[in-house]
């Protein structure tokens, strides 16, 4: 199965720093490396967060957690962080499986990372 | 079924849509089928990159079998002599700064109900067993 990499509005991305990706398919061993690639023009701009939307990937495996876990250490280094949202059980699983979800943000849907980013706003001008 | 498979990754996946298709046909349940998958993605994984070390040229086997209600996968290699049962399992520190490891065999861990390492002439034979869920083999 491949996988599909979808950057939502790239430009308007850059320009605002947060970027949305939507993944569909399988991260896996074959498919991994082309994410790290995709993903390194947008890692070289000031793009500090990334949200990435996984609802329609169905599979991953640890290569794809590797990639994931060097693109939440490069945008911490810049006071950024990823996100992961709508996440099927089974890759709910996987991240569970290895620890990775305390310090991961990982949100149900849209609405629950829209309230968290409104506290997040209400916290910076407190 | 057996496959006799290249060490790329994309023979990895190759074995793994096989299994998936096989599983469709043995009307498995999904959680079993994920599991069986992953388990097989990540030491097909290990195999190319550790033990064949991305040589295209080399070759190793997968073969996969149903029996009564579990599923039996087993990888061959030429390989030099590793047990994957043995690898320590490292931890995900959120915070750590290092690349983390061990993951794959935490995930095989936790997908497989059997896994058995073997040496036998210049070969690694890993056999992985899976027990089915009852609603598996409907």
């Amino acid at each position: 199965m491949p996988l599909d990499i979808r950057i939502q509005n790239p430009d308007a991305a850059v320009r605002a720093g947060t970027a949305t990706i939507n993944l569909t398919g399988s991260l896996d061993t074959a498919t991994a490396p082309d994410l790290e690639r995709q993903l390194a023009p947008l890692l070289a701009t000031a793009v500090k967060d990334i949200v990435f939307d996984l609802a329609q990937l169905k599979f991953i495996s640890s290569a794809g957690l590797r990639v994931f876990s060097l693109v939440r250490k490069q945008l911490k280094e810049r006071g950024g962080q990823a996100s992961f949202i709508h996440l099927q059980p089974q890759i709910q699983d996987v991240f569970e499986i290895i620890q990775a979800l305390p310090g991961m943000a990982i949100f149900k849907d849209e609405a629950e990372f829209d309230r968290y980013l409104a506290l997040q706003q209400q916290a910076r001008q407190a | 079924m057996i496959l006799d498979l290249h060490a790329t990754p994309e023979e990895v996946m190759r074995a793994v849509e096989a299994l998936q298709e096989l599983g469709a046909t043995w009307q498995l349940a999904p959680t079993d089928l994920f599991g069986l998958a992953l388990a097989l993605e990540e030491c097909g994984s290990n195999i190319v990159k550790h033990a064949l070390h991305g040589d295209a040229r080399e070759s190793f086997r997968v073969s996969i079998e149903l029996a009564d209600n579990s599923v039996t996968i087993e990888l061959r290699d030429h390989g030099p002599a590793f047990d994957p049962t043995l690898a320590p399992v490292v931890p995900f520190q959120a915070d750590d700064d290092q690349a983390p490891g061990g993951w794959g065999i935490q995930l095989v861990r936790r997908h497989i109900d059997e896994i058995h390492h073997t040496r036998q002439g210049g070969e690694n034979i890993l056999r992985l067993t899976k027990h089915l869920h009852r609603n598996s083999l409907a």
